[in-house]
């Protein structure tokens, strides 16, 4: 797939002038040592509201795309931007809209964990102290303890809290949750949930919990290739999107009937197997001969990428 | 009342979420669990109490109203819609079944399994617990 495939609630088309797209990355082109096309042409827009998970295989580019967009990595080819503005060149009042939390929190380990938030706040007009308060005592973190002597579920806990501090407008999160346990996710993704709910922050995250992502990601992007090869709603993706396995002549014939889109198939064996979305909504129906299966996320993330 | 007796999600299945939510609530309505004039709890109640998305839960929620399930009313929580006064009778509770029960049908007859077989299971399954989370 070369395209990107837009599902359900596509993107809606905003106008750009007034700054209301907080992403929009066109002919992004990033290229490794010994490594072309990381990011092969990729353009890509995200919507006021939305909440996106990104999702690829190891080494796909995730991290990479979210810096380029992010404008800490400047790209060979294409741009990216924030709010309207070049993400490369953000004045002050652009930074202040941006949340980012690494996969590898990059904080300063000798300072005390209280006086690095009071580091940053300095950086930023807006700082909600209720809300890090409540965080830092809910989270467990003690303010005067040197970040390097936090444990890393604890330096990522921070991370995250120095992130929602001051309130952004869009937040990027890069493997957000990696070390933290199953109660502190929860408890991490019901803080992003209120972000959504109280501030109608933009949201884009990549992970490898899928379970997660599942509960708060209304939208899913595929990076592969070096492009957004998918980008859809994710009820679109479960209710419309069916892994038919049988004889080619019965799969042909059900893509026909049922105004089919084949997203990938593979003829090879005994049996062919064709991922295929059925827009309309009306769905083949299993017998015998041909067998039409929903996918979870999981399964679906699986065929998409091989 | 508390949400997590209402609703519960089930994270790795080809059901999306908002599908889950709305069955949810039809069974509790079916079974008299829920009976008009019952408050629902709001979008944000659900989505803070699931953790899941609140456009996912508003979503649930259209459909409820739309399906007559739920009311909404102005500036005050939804409640169940008053024509649900008491359970449903078991005839029609246990064609609430049957989209599962066919599907259940298909897949054994493809398996080629003796009906008996089945049900037999499908009794043991009864028997051992009562609902599935």
């Amino acid at each position: 797939m070369n395209q990107t495939l837009t599902i359900g609630q596509a993107p809606a088309f905003v106008d750009d002038a007034a700054g209301a797209v907080p992403v929009r990355a066109s002919g992004l082109r990033v290229d490794f040592k010994g490594q072309p096309g990381v990011l092969a042409g990729l353009d890509w827009t995200l919507a006021p509201g939305q909440v996106v998970g990104l999702l690829g295989r190891n080494g796909a580019g995730k991290t990479t795309l979210l810096e380029t967009l992010l404008g800490l990595r400047e790209p060979q080819g294409g741009e990216v931007r924030l709010f309207g503005q070049p993400a490369l060149m953000p004045d002050d009042a652009l930074r202040a809209r941006l949340g980012y939390v690494p996969q590898h929190s990059a904080l300063f380990e000798d300072f005390e964990a209280g006086d690095l938030l009071r580091y940053f706040r300095s950086f930023y007009p807006r700082w909600n102290d209720t809300k890090v308060d409540g965080l830092m005592s809910r989270w467990d973190i003690p303010r005067e303890r040197r970040v390097g002597q936090l444990s890393q579920g604890q330096q990522q806990r921070l991370s995250i809290i120095r992130a929602l501090a001051h309130e952004p407008d869009l937040l990027l999160l890069d493997e957000p949750v990696a070390s933290l346990d199953p109660a502190g996710r929860r408890d991490f993704l019901r803080e992003l949930v209120d972000q959504v709910l109280d501030r109608g922050t933009t949201v884009l995250f990549s992970t490898h919990i899928l379970s997660d992502l599942e509960r708060v990601a209304f939208n899913i992007a595929f990076l592969s290739r070096g492009r957004i090869a998918l980008h859809a709603s994710q009820d679109a993706l479960l209710d419309e999107i069916r892994l038919l396995s049988g004889p080619i002549g019965r799969l042909q014939a059900a893509v026909d009937t049922h105004g089919g889109q084949v997203l990938s198939r593979r003829d090879l064996g005994e049996q062919p197997r064709w991922l295929v979305r059925f827009a309309s909504g009306r769905l083949p129906e299993s017998d015998a001969a041909l067998r039409c299966e929903a996918l979870n996320l999981e399964d679906l993330f699986l065929e998409m990428t091989q | 009342m508390d949400t997590d007796l209402i609703f519960s999600i089930n994270t790795g299945s080809p059901e999306p979420i908002y599908r889950q939510l709305v069955e949810q609530l039809r069974r509790r309505v079916a079974s008299g669990q829920l009976v008009a004039g019952q408050e629902i709890p709001s979008v944000r109640e659900v989505a803070q109490a699931l953790a899941v998305n609140p456009m996912t839960v508003s979503k649930a929620f259209g459909l409820m109203e739309a399906e007559g399930l739920v009311e909404r009313r102005r500036g005050l929580p939804m409640v169940v819609a008053a024509q649900h006064q008491k359970a449903m009778r078991t005839r029609g509770r246990v064609e609430l079944l049957r989209p599962a029960l066919e599907k259940a049908a298909a897949e054994a007859r493809q398996l080629e399994l003796p009906p008996e077989q089945v049900l037999s299971l499908f009794k043991a399954l009864l028997e051992d617990k009562g609902e599935t989370r």
